[in-house]
Parts: structure tokens; sequence; C-alpha cells
């Protein structure tokens, strides 16, 4: 077939010599994820509402004349609300408001009846949340609830919890379906990939001070299933060429894979950060976080399919050779 | 299978999900009154639709100490008809000490829980320390549980003020989802306790402070102040001396409605006793004549009106109610008082106009993703680009009539979840016209081609989208409310996708370029 007959991205023939620069790759990968684990000492991971626990509420004055966040400090520090942030957020009339403090509906007389002996303050609301909205109104100007998030310290520990093993079950349960699938062999070389996607997104996600929350969890999740999605195909190539030339060099098999699945992993790449952008660009403020961490996800998904996953396989199994007796050949007859 | 019967079956699947998918774009109402149009449809979840989703949780300890207290009481009566006195009781929220008031009196305790299977006992220092049985542990607090979810429940359900389409659920061993469309607060009905007393008042002045002056002494024992505010200044109006324990409680209302006073020219609740209730209150009006009667609610005095009459039936609680106050008032009496304590853990809230705007920017992020997308695609793969388009079209149509078939609930999540579809379901195209190029390449003649890439593709398509699943699965399992719906959408469309990749671009390639010996395909 002639030459230029499909648009391609990729030429059939390229050659690109990917496993060769697999010191420079691991070099960049390792110090990103270097400063990612500094940056989980010193300036710390921030957890969002969803996991900390506290109360995130985005209010809208409807009122005529300009609202500025002091009087919104001053409401909330009369209710003793202890507020972490008064952020100005879109049009200027919308304030997010963010703060700690516990909820209590009413308990039953019985209960109750102690602490008032001592005298102690009974008052007509209890609810932390409808109070604050009671005094904005009556001081500032009429207030529309936009959004309230509220998490109490117990669920926030509970979704941490979660969390954390949602992404350690998702790891073993995809690990499981390689090592099925594929012969154990491949496996880590699979999951050094998946760790290192998760990894360098949450490095990015430190370094840049983000909240993590549920929808960058989701996120990550979905960037897991990607990235793995990413390495199979290449994987999957590896497989069949190590069938078909037995006779050529792990290196020159596993680079010739890489090539040849180019085209496909870019084209994929694109489509998806194509509508991934739209989402973030479109999608508004609830699904930012989402869309962003999903953007750097693909990004660094279709980077670790090429550069990581596959040299990784190879030093594996260079390791594996070192330990049997001869080298190189041995290697390739994978 | 033959063609034709590939497309006929392809094509009723399309009819039918698409049938589905645009029975969600209509209004409830609207769908429910077009005879053409199907039953079920999408459901928003309340971050489109805007509403408040709150989970609750009862404090179960509390319980526990209620029980210990029922067992102090029935021990109490057990050791007085044995003629045992001076026992003295110590409740602490987890067990319940006993001394006896002689030590000869430890065997007829002893003899007195015999039968108790609730408890279990030990000795220390001379006294009984009472715990209870893990068993019966469970059974309290699993008691306690239902009895709150039914209380939560009679008052949503309420007939004439309950919240429609609010739904009640418990989450777990111990919590309470409600989740109440429309409103952007949490609603009054679900933040009362709902405990009702009436004590005599034996005491009163203007203020708390004026009314210690007048006992210097302290309070007489057994007594406590309670005070009267207004709901809105949160003035005080009168302070009163009452007993601590209620005189009667609203256990024994039957009924409670709404009414308005035309000669007071304000509303009121009125409620009815049972039978055993108003005999006690009628003893207790008729002995208590021309004396001011506390009605207090979750700790607040609502009135004190003074008794004028012996109250057996009937009676009316005033308190300077808006209509509102006094409507959900009766459905809290009505529905009766929560057994325990609780506490909101978790709160999500999403005004209206930010359910409205989430819907708009879904839908046009959703389609700007959609034709940028088809023209990359048509783009670099010209007409067989154009089968994948329509494949990735045919992939949505199945996805949204699945999820209306199914009464799948939609979350901004979820709509996220349907763009990210939209961007990687050409994968599994890309996957395939690769392998076409491939094909051609070495070769091959288009049929080949095209025959050997399905072939060769599918492999790869299905070990790459098993992984997705996975982690969609663990977010399923995982994930709470809007999360969920990510998981939901994501799964539901890797499904999708890969049906529209596999079997729709199939058949348009044996339309075209079909079994016809061709020179080339347009890939």
């Amino acid at each position: 077939m002639a030459a230029g007959k499909h648009f391609e991205l990729i030429s059939p023939g390229t050659k690109i010599d990917f496993i060769g620069r697999w010191k420079i790759c691991v070099a960049i990968s390792t110090l990103v994820i270097a400063i990612g684990l500094i940056g989980f000492w010193k300036p710390g991971v921030k957890l969002g509402v969803d996991f900390a626990g506290g109360t995130e509420m985005q209010v809208r004055f409807t009122g005529e004349g300009e609202v500025s966040d002091d009087p919104i400090r001053g409401v909330m520090q009369s209710l003793g609300i202890e507020s972490d942030a008064v952020v100005r957020v879109g049009t200027g009339h919308e304030f997010l408001l963010k703060f700690r403090g516990e909820r209590h509906i009413e308990a039953p007389a019985a209960e109750a009846a102690a602490p008032q002996e001592g005298g102690g303050e009974i008052t007509a609301e209890t609810d932390l949340i409808i109070r604050l909205q009671q005094e904005l109104a009556k001081q500032i100007g009429p207030v529309e609830v936009v959004r309230v998030e509220f998490v109490g310290p117990k669920v926030g520990e509970e979704l941490r919890d979660q969390g954390l093993a949602a992404i350690g079950i998702s790891c073993l349960l995809l690990m499981v379906y390689i090592a099925f699938r594929f012969t154990p062999r491949f496996a880590p070389g699979a999951v050094v990939a998946l760790v290192h996607d998760v990894a360098v997104t949450s490095a990015v996600w430190i370094v840049f001070g983000l909240e993590f929350d549920l929808r960058v969890l989701a996120a990550l999740l979905a960037v897991l299933g990607y990235s793995l999605n990413d390495t199979i195909v290449v994987y999957d190539r590896i497989r069949e060429n190590l069938e078909l030339h037995t006779r050529i060099d792990l290196v020159e098999v596993l680079n010739r894979s890489v090539n040849e699945t180019l085209s496909r992993t870019l084209l994929t790449g694109v489509t998806s950060i194509v509508a991934v952008g739209a989402l973030l660009g479109i999608g508004g403020e609830v699904v930012r976080p989402f869309a962003l961490a999903m953007l750097i996800g693909i990004l660094v998904g279709t980077y670790s399919s090429i550069y990581i996953a596959s040299p990784t396989l190879l030093w594996l199994e260079r390791r594996r050779a070192r330990g049997g007796a001869p080298r190189a050949r041995a290697a390739a007859k994978a | 299978m033959r063609l034709r019967t590939r497309i006929l079956a392809v094509a009723g699947l399309v009819i039918w999900f698409g049938w589905y998918a645009v029975g969600s774009f209509f209004p409830d109402a609207q769908r429910k009154a077009v005879w053409w149009l199907p039953d079920s449809a999408i459901r928003l979840g309340l971050d489109l639709r805007g509403g408040v989703h709150i989970v609750i949780g009862p404090d179960l300890e509390v319980a526990i100490s209620h029980e210990l207290s029922v067992i102090e009481d029935g021990l109490r009566r057990a050791l007085e008809r044995k003629n045992v006195t001076g026992t003295q009781f110590l409740a602490s929220a987890t067990e319940l000490r006993v001394k006896p008031g002689a030590s000869s009196d430890g065997a007829a305790i002893r003899e007195a829980l015999e039968d108790d299977q609730r408890v279990t006992q030990r000795e220390e220092g001379g006294e009984l320390v009472l715990t209870l049985t893990s068993e019966w542990t469970r059974e309290v607090r699993e008691r306690a549980m239902l009895q709150a979810l039914e209380v939560l429940r009679r008052r949503i359900d309420d007939p004439q003020t309950g919240i429609p389409e609010s739904v009640v659920t418990r989450q777990g061993q111990d919590r309470i989802l409600i989740e109440i469309p429309g409103v952007d607060r949490v609603p009054d009905i679900f933040r009362k306790t709902g405990y009702l007393e009436f004590k005599i008042v034996q005491d009163m002045a203007p203020t708390e402070e004026l009314l210690r002056a007048k006992h210097p002494d302290g309070l007489p024992p057994g007594t406590e102040i309670a005070v009267e505010k207004e709901r809105k200044t949160e003035r005080t109006i009168a302070a009163y001396l009452v007993p601590e324990r209620a005189d009667i409680n609203g256990d024994f209302l039957t009924d409670a409605q709404v009414q308005f006073d035309n000669r007071l020219n304000e509303w009121q609740v009125s409620f009815t006793w049972n039978p055993e209730g108003g005999q006690i209150f009628g003893e207790l009006t008729e002995k208590n004549l021309q004396k001011p009667l506390a009605i207090i609610l979750d700790d607040h005095v609502y009135s004190a009106p003074v008794i004028r009459d012996r109250i057996s039936r009937q009676g009316q609680i005033t308190g300077r109610f808006s209509s509102e106050e006094a409507r959900d008032l009766a459905v809290v009496l009505r529905a009766g008082a929560l057994p325990i304590p609780v506490q909101i853990e978790e709160e999500r809230t999403i005004g209206p106009a930010l359910g409205q705007d989430s819907i708009r920017r879904g839908i046009s992020a959703s389609a700007v993703s959609l034709v940028l997308v088809i023209a990359l695609t048509v783009g670099y793969y010209r007409l067989s680009g154009v089968y994948a388009s329509v494949a990735l079209l045919v992939n949505l149509v199945m996805l949204v009539g699945l999820m209306a078939l199914f009464e799948g609930t939609l979350t901004m999540p979820g709509v996220a979840g349907l763009v990210l579809t939209v961007g990687m379901a050409v994968d599994a195209n890309v996957i395939i016209f690769e392998r076409i190029r491939e094909e051609l390449r070495s070769g091959r003649t288009p049929r080949a081609s095209i025959a050997a890439g399905f072939q060769k593709a599918g492999r790869t398509i299905l070990d790459a989208n098993v992984t997705t699943m996975i982690t969609a699965l663990v977010l399923f399992e995982y994930g709470t409310g809007p999360i969920k719906g990510f998981a939901v959408t994501l799964a539901v469309g890797l499904l999708t996708s890969v049906f529209a990749a596999l079997v729709v671009t199939r058949i348009l390639y044996d339309v075209h370029p079909g079994s016809k010996p061709v020179a080339d395909v347009s890939i």
C-alpha cells in the first residue's frame, strides 16, 4: 500500500527507540513521585470536606449592592463558628464558606436536662447551618443556599478508609486479572505502571495544593482502569510478537510492539482528552476536580504505557535471566 | 448470523432503547399523559434536581442506658413486692450498680433477677453490677434503629404535610439516609425529636434570674427551671419551676390536628389522648385546677396556660404558632417521638438553581465532546470514521435507553461518566481500524483485512475493557451517593460501547463494502 493513502499520525514503519530512553523516563517519574512524597510530608496532603469532615456552604446574596467577605466573617464569629475560609466565587455575589462544627438535632428532654440546670442557654435554632443562614439573611441581606456539603468526623474517616480500600482492592483485582489473563510474568510490569500513574497523578495534585475528595478518588480509579487498558493493548501486542518472532532480541520486540500500537495509544488518548477537556471547560465547578484529575491521569497513563510499562517488563526479564544461566537469549524466548 | 437478521436485530434494539431514551427527555407528568411514551425513565439524582441528602446517626448508646433504666424500674417494683427496702441504684451509660440496703438482701435481689435473660451480673465490693448481654445489646440497638426509622417514615408519609417523593432508608447498621427533593434545607419535621411533656408549674417569674432569686437556698429537690422564649427573637417570656419528671408525656397521644382559633386569632394544635392518657390527664387537671400547665416540646416551653377545667380526652397546645409551625408540630406529634437522640452525620444539599445549571452544563459538555470526537474520528478514518461515529451514536442511545429502562439515577458524576464514555468508546473502533490498516499494509484484500482486523482486535478489546469494568465495579461497591452514578454510567457505557464497536461497525462494513470485490476500503 502506498504511503499517504491513510491519514496517519504515525507512519507504519516508525521505529522510535522508546525502550532505550528508559533511564531518562524512570528518572523523571521518580523525581515527580519523590517531590510528591516530600509534599506529603511538608505542606501535607489537602483533604476536602469528604475526607476531612467539616462544612462547605456556598451561598448567593440576591439583594442589591456589593457584599464583601468581612461582614460574613463577622456573622460567623458572632455565632461562634470557627471559619476556615470565606472565598468569593463566580459573579461576586456568591461566597464559599468553610467551617467546622458538629450538628445536633434536638435531643430528648431527658438527656438535655442536665446541662440546662447550670443555667445553659437554650436557643430556638440548634442547627448550625440553618442558624448561619438565618443570621446572614438578617444581618447582610436576602441569601440563597447554592450548595451545602457537610461531613461529620465519623463519616469523613470512613470515607477516607473506604477510598483507600477501593484503590487497594482495585489494584489487587487488576493484578489478579492480569496474572490470570496473561502469564504471571507480565503482571508486575502492569502493576508498576498502574501504581506509577496513581502516584504521579497524586503527586501533581499534592504539589499544586489541590484538595482530595470523592470526585478525585473516582477520577483516580477511572485512571487506573484507563491506564491498564492502555498497557494491556501494548502487552497484547508484545505477547503476539513474542510468539511470532522468537529469534529477535527482547528489546527489539518491545520497541516494535510499542511502535505498532503507538497510533492507537495516541488517538485514543486524544479523543479521551478532548472529551475530558470539554468536561473541564464546560462542565462547571461541580465536575472540575474530577475532569482535571482525569486529564492529568490520561496524560500520565498514556506516557506510562509507552515509557514505563515495557521497560519494567524488560528489567524484570533481565533480572530473571541473570538469576538463571544464559543471559539475553533466555529472556527473548519468553 | 445472516446479515439481514443482524440488521433487523440491531435496528430493533436501537428502536427499543431509543424509545426509552426519548421518553427520558419528557417531564414525568407529560410522559404519563402521552400514550406512546414509555413508563420508566431516567431519574435525576438530587444533585441535578436539587434537594437535601442527609445521613443521620441515632445515638444508640442512649438506647442502652434507656434499657438499663427500664430494668432498674422493674427491679425496684420486684423488690417492693418482696418488701426489700434501702436498695440503692446507680446507673451509668453501660452498667447498673445495685447496692443492697443490708447484706442479707443480696439473695433477694438475685432472686428477683433470676429469670432476667437480658443482663449478666457480677459482684464487685458488695455491689451487684448489671450489664446487658451482647445479644440483648444487639437487640436493643436494632429495636431503637427500627423505631427511629418508623418514626421518620411516618413523618414523611404524613398525608397532610408529608413530603412527596422523599425517601427514608436504612444505611448499614446504624445510619439512616433521608433524601428530600426540591428543598434547600433540612425540613423542620426531621429536626424535631418530638418529645412532648406536660408539667404542672409550681412557681414562675419573668426571668430565670428572678425565679432563682425566689429560691435562695436552691431549687426544691426534684424540680428544674424551664424557660419560655419568643421563638423569633429569643426574648425570655417567662421562667417556670417545674418537676424534673413529666406529669404526662406524648406517648399517650393518639392524634394531633392543626386548627385555627377565631376567638384568639391564632393557630393551635389540638391533640387527643388514648383512654389511659385521658384518665391520667383528667386526674392531673382535676387536682391542679387554676394552676398553669407547662407544655414542653423538646425542652422548649411552648406555652403554660392555666387549667380552667378538668380535661380528659382532648386539649389544645397554644404558643403563637405560625401556620407552618403548627402544621409541623402536628406532624411530629402524630408520628411520635424519636426514641433516641439523632445527629446529622452527613449532608449534601444542592439548591435548585445549581441543579439546573449542572444539567445544562452536562448536556453542553456531552454535545461538544460528541461533535469533537466525531470530527476527529471521521477526519482520521474517513468513511470508516463515519461507521465509528454511527456506532458511537448507537452506543449513546443504548446507554441512555438502558438507564431509562432500569430507572437508573443520573447524577452529575454520572454525566461525567457519560462524557468519558464518549471519549473512550471509540477506542474499540480505533483498535479494530488500526488492525485493518496493518492487514491492508501486509497486502491482504480489503475484505480479508476487515475480517482479520475484527477477529484479531476482539481479544484485545475484551481484555482492555474488563480492566475498566473492574474499577467501575469497585467504585460502585465503595462509592456513595452521586459517585455511584459515575460507576453506573461508566460500566453500562463499557458494555454498550463494546457491543457497538464489534456488532454495529461490523454490520456497516458488511453492507459496504460488503461482499463485492472492491479495490480499496476507506480507512
